[in-house]
């Protein structure tokens, strides 16, 4: 692919990325201190794949700063409607993290024109670190 | 309930959910600035509000509460600096804010900066009375 030229870069698609971190203490006191927030914040299919693993809050705070990450990468941070289970981070065969999107977020995509999504997480027992990246039909608002 | 009954659950719940003393949380006190509330306290301490005073308020709330419905271009300018209808608008929502300090030099993504518990206040307030 030759280089473009300035006078193309309309046309290209844009790049937007967004990172979060977050304590892995700090999820766990949210979730024990806020009995029912579990589920304000995480699909069904998020809280059974978590709870089956031994570090649970790791996973979980491992999802929340990727939902964070991609609503960064989205330029909105949670929007009007929008619900965090709305971004739902969903495990493919060999452990590689999806995105699924649902109601407003999904919405939003799909009005503002959201080509590809990608998201890497990590964690140790300390901290959870997740980064998007979000690729937008050049117009998009 | 009174406003001073809803001060002292928005001073409670922003005090647990931060960790700090109820005498820490003041007024006048900004929640991200001086108080360091991150996304996951702003989470906490609107979870808190629920159970305490009974009004849901998510953290889009608070955004579209300080923006009071004018759509985003009119807000700010092409440079994401607040426009004087803008400014007129958090006029009435953050009446702390220092008009001849910050016109034509306040950009968008610092407002939240500004947010202080009182204005919390103001808007569990809001939500109480509509609700009731």
């Amino acid at each position: 692919m030759s280089t473009p030229r300035p006078d193309d870069a309309a046309a290209l698609p844009a790049v937007r990325v967004g990172v979060d971190v977050v304590e892995v203490a700090r999820v766990t006191r949210l979730l024990t201190e806020q009995p029912g927030i579990e589920q304000t914040l995480f699909t069904a299919g998020e809280l059974a794949y978590c709870s089956g693993r031994r570090r649970r809050d790791e996973h979980l705070s491992g999802r929340f700063a990727a939902k964070e990450a991609v609503l960064k990468a989205f330029g909105t941070g949670l929007g009007t409607r929008m619900r965090w289970t709305d971004v739902e981070i969903v495990n493919a065969w060999g452990g590689r993290p999806r995105v699924d999107l649902h109601g407003e977020v999904a919405a939003v995509a799909d009005r503002r024109g959201l080509l590809d999504l990608d998201v890497s997480l990590s964690h140790t027992s300390s901290l959870a670190v997740a980064h998007a990246v979000a690729i937008w039909r050049h117009d998009h608002g | 309930m009174t406003r001073d009954e809803i001060y002292e659950h928005v001073q409670t719940a922003v005090a647990e959910a931060l960790g700090l003393d109820d005498d820490e949380v003041t007024p006048e006190a900004t929640l991200m600035d001086e108080l360091g509330a991150e996304s996951i306290d702003l989470l906490d301490i609107l979870f808190r509000l629920e159970r305490s005073v009974g009004v849901k308020i998510q953290a889009s709330d608070i955004g579209d509460h300080v923006q009071g419905g004018i759509p985003d271009d009119e807000f700010g300018d092409e440079n994401e600096i607040i426009t004087p209808a803008g400014m007129a608008q958090l006029k009435t929502v953050m009446p702390q804010i220092d008009e001849d300090e910050l016109a034509g030099k306040l950009r968008a993504d610092e407002v939240m900066s500004h947010f202080t518990v009182d204005n919390l206040v103001q808007l569990v307030e809001s939500r109480v009375n509509a609700a009731a």
